[in-house]
């Protein structure tokens, strides 16, 4: 498979007559694109926010984020198959565009759930999520969705399908122009490579995606498909950087990967830079993460097995979530060393507040090369922002994973001043196991 | 300016050695002996007391010596306590560090110490305070108290420190996310890795993992109606006076207690000292952690041969393993005397 990835930075966004992008510009028509928007009845109010880095504004409650995207020379409109439009196709061949720099981004207007995050654009709090780096493009909507309005658990599917239609749309207006650079992934069939290749160690990057929820609707998804509901699958790593895979809505949202996470994979990317050079990228092994000890005994085993029938001399084994799923992580470790498959892992740690607990519920001195991402119970305090897309309240009242509505020490997640303090655990996508992490977890 | 007050004992006080090691405490204006060191090397502070307290004095009356001390310091003005540098020397590496702890705990000042890897007070302590890794003997003293001077200096002033490897002390067990925006991303790092991995080069783990003493389960009793039986529990179940002193949490401490007469435990004759749970039930009914009720009647049934004339207890909360292995050792001996087949070991 060959996908070309056409570049076009976005430098600005702004609201204008119609939707184009010009000299680094974004214009977008805000009616249209709220027109695409409403094609979902559910959506019952909504609004676009723009939030740049380095201003003072503070997002919450964040659901999703998506990276613009359209298909050039395709048959097919719809750029995430499965889940938006109505054509399934493969993806990761042929061109793609991308608008770089920017995310669309959908928020609660309201409501919050328990996956959901926040995300500052600057001062202190701008450290812990990549979207503190990137123009958030805000889709600030709410819904009718009542069955799930005082839910903890949201499947936030109004939200988080408008994002991907909205995504599709801006991403369409790149469609007939040249792109300022253009990245290109050519990783040839795994039995047709040059013998200069072949003999280099052959490594896989083992993605363990979220799939705790029983109930279809919460889960990560593959072309659609609920991974709940998969074994362990070979994909190619093209068809992740492409629109195959969707991030969900369940895991406390330092430990999430969203859609844009997926679009722009950094351990892809890191690992096809060294394909031909010091490695051999044999392709993506697709597991999950499922509740029951013997879903995750079959995954393990599942994973171990194609590494193996793939000849995979190495693995890196990333792990979307943390306490429960620590348990897959550990076992899928285990199975891959046990198979000759030298492994690194990259995840992230529930060490505490004080720093003192278990790093993972699960540990094996097999598992003697990780990566920490992070510890997300680690106690964050941030000042009040000026402006806030979304409601500030989400935070303390609806259940996020790092926020509270009281606590006898620390008092309220959110402060009548605007100020809050809250728990590593609710910065969206913060602990980036997706590969951006500048940060780790060291001993004091 | 802020101030300091420090602990040396009678050794680096220039009083004397073995011979005056049960000098009592005493607190001194200004610096004396080992402090100096210190105090030179202190930005923005000043030393403004030394205790002087002999080893042995610490060692065999710990309670008083801890209870003077703190009477000592009531009402003087401090931000922060030093004790040693303790080099290798055991006694005053442990004695820096039980001083160092109540003194944290009771003014609410950050404490610094210096030890040898191999002072026993490091293990013990390492993980209620910053223990600088120090030198074998006082040839080290000024590099020792330079380098926990030095960092104090920048705790107190409100700067950046780094991790516990970065600043050269014993890591406390506290693992905290840091962002550094000079650190390689995730990706990079994982494929370096991988890269060191296959091809045999060293690598350094983000998440080294602890070691395990794996027990293998002991093999079956044959006959359970002729066997001994004894208790031992990490619950902190003890006499109401709690006798042995066992410490509530982070435990070193363990005691016997004769059951030999007694069909259950008494709420008001037993309680537990654990600081980890809860004690209302445990308090009322201590069975519900040690249950000699229920063995009582096994006893009585045939079920058990015999039920060990004493329960063995500690507390388990806070404890390292390190002190855990060396209880078990204390406790093995009269167990063994006493031809019992098997020990119960309950928790809370």
């Amino acid at each position: 498979m060959k996908l070309e990835l056409g570049h076009f930075h976005v430098k600005e966004v702004t609201f204008g007559e119609s939707t184009r992008f010009e000299d680094g510009v974004l214009t977008i028509n805000k009616e249209e694109a709220l027109a695409v928007v409403r094609e979902d009845e559910h959506i019952t109010d909504a609004d676009l926010v723009i939030a740049r880095p380095g201003e003072e504004k503070r997002i919450v409650p964040v659901k999703e984020a998506v990276e613009p995207r359209c298909r050039v020379n395709s048959k097919h409109n719809n750029y995430f198959p499965g889940v938006t439009g109505t054509e399934l196709y493969q993806v990761g061949d042929g061109r793609s565009h991308a608008l770089k720099g920017c995310s669309v981004m959908g928020v609660g207007k309201h409501w919050g759930s328990f996956g959901d995050g926040l995300v500052d654009m600057s001062g202190k709090g701008a450290e812990y999520s990549y979207f503190s780096q990137i123009t958030n493009i805000c889709l600030v909507a709410d819904t009718d969705e009542e069955f799930e309005r005082h839910e903890q658990q949201k499947k936030n599917h109004a939200i988080r399908w408008a994002t991907h239609r909205l995504a599709e749309y801006l991403g369409n207006c790149v469609k007939g122009l040249e792109p300022e650079e253009i990245e290109t992934y050519d990783l040839p069939p795994i039995t047709k490579r040059d013998s200069s290749v072949n003999d280099l160690p052959s490594v896989v990057y083992v993605i363990q995606t979220m799939t705790q929820m029983e109930e279809e609707g919460y889960n990560d998804l593959a072309y659609g498909w609920d991974l709940n509901k998969s074994i362990p699958t070979l994909m190619h790593p093209n068809e992740v950087l492409d629109g195959s895979l969707i991030g969900g809505s369940f895991m406390p949202t330092s430990s999430k990967w969203a859609t844009y996470d997926y679009q722009n994979c950094p351990t892809i990317k890191s690992l096809a830079a060294q394909h031909g050079k010091t490695l051999n990228f044999l392709g993506v092994i697709t597991s999950n993460l499922n509740v029951a000890l013997i879903q995750k005994e079959r995954s393990a085993l599942y994973v171990a097995q194609i590494a193996k029938t793939l000849g995979a001399d190495g693995a890196i084994l990333a792990e979307q979530g943390y306490g429960n799923p620590d348990a897959d992580f550990t076992a899928c470790y285990v199975a891959l060393e046990d198979a000759g498959v030298k492994t690194v892992g990259i995840t992230n740690e529930c060490t505490g507040r004080d720093g003192r607990s278990q790093s993972l519920v699960s540990m094996d001195p097999k598992s003697d090369a990780i990566v920490s991402c992070g510890n997300v119970s680690e106690l964050i305090e941030l000042p009040a922002m000026k402006e806030v897309i979304g409601e500030l309240e989400a935070l303390g009242r609806d259940g996020l994973s790092g926020g509270w509505a009281g606590d006898e020490i620390l008092g309220p997640s959110v402060r009548e001043d605007g100020s809050i303090i809250m728990e590593n655990n609710a910065m969206f996508c913060g602990d980036q196991v997706i590969g951006w992490a500048q940060k780790t977890v060291r001993e004091f | 300016m802020k101030k300091a007050i420090c602990y040396i004992n009678q050794f680096f006080a220039g009083i004397g050695g073995e011979d005056k090691a049960d000098h009592a405490p005493e607190i001194r204006e200004g610096v004396v002996g080992g402090s100096m060191a210190i105090n030179a090397a202190l930005q923005g502070i000043e030393v403004t007391h030394t205790v002087i307290c002999g080893d042995n004095f610490m060692g065999s009356h710990r309670e008083d010596a801890i209870q003077q001390i703190c009477g000592m310091l009531e009402g003087k003005e401090f931000d922060l306590f030093f004790a040693g540098p303790a080099f290798r020397a055991g006694r005053y590496g442990v004695a820096c560090g039980e001083i160092s702890k109540v003194v944290q705990e009771r003014f609410d000042v950050p404490a610094f110490s210096s030890m040898n890897d191999e002072n026993p007070g490091a293990e013990m302590f390492r993980k209620d305070m910053v223990i600088f890794e120090g030198g074998k003997s006082a040839a080290a003293m000024r590099t020792d108290a330079q380098k926990m001077a030095a960092y104090a200096s920048r705790v107190i002033a409100g700067e950046a420190v780094g991790s516990a490897e970065e600043e050269g002390y014993f890591g406390r067990g506290k693992r905290h996310m840091i962002y550094d925006e000079s650190l390689k991303p995730a990706a990079d790092r994982a494929v370096e890795m991988l890269i060191a991995k296959l091809g045999a080069q060293p690598f350094t783990t983000e998440l080294p993992i602890p070691k395990t003493d794996f027990v293998p389960i002991a093999k079956p009793i044959k006959d359970l109606s002729k066997a001994t039986i004894a208790i031992i529990n990490t619950g902190g179940i003890v006499p109401v006076d709690n006798p042995d002193r066992i410490q509530s949490a982070s435990a070193t401490r363990w005691g016997r207690y004769d059951i030999s007469k007694m069909d259950r435990l008494k709420g008001g004759e037993f309680k537990t000292i654990h600081a980890g749970f809860d004690p209302m039930m445990a308090d009322g009914n201590p069975n519900v952690i040690l249950p000699l009720d229920v063995l009582r009647e096994m006893e009585k049934e045939g079920k058990i041969g015999k039920i060990h004339e004493y329960f063995y207890s500690t507390v388990g909360t806070g404890t390292t393993q390190k002190e855990a292995a060396r209880m078990a050792q204390e406790m093995i001996p009269p167990i063994q005397e006493a031809n019992v087949d098997g020990v119960l070991l309950v928790s809370t």
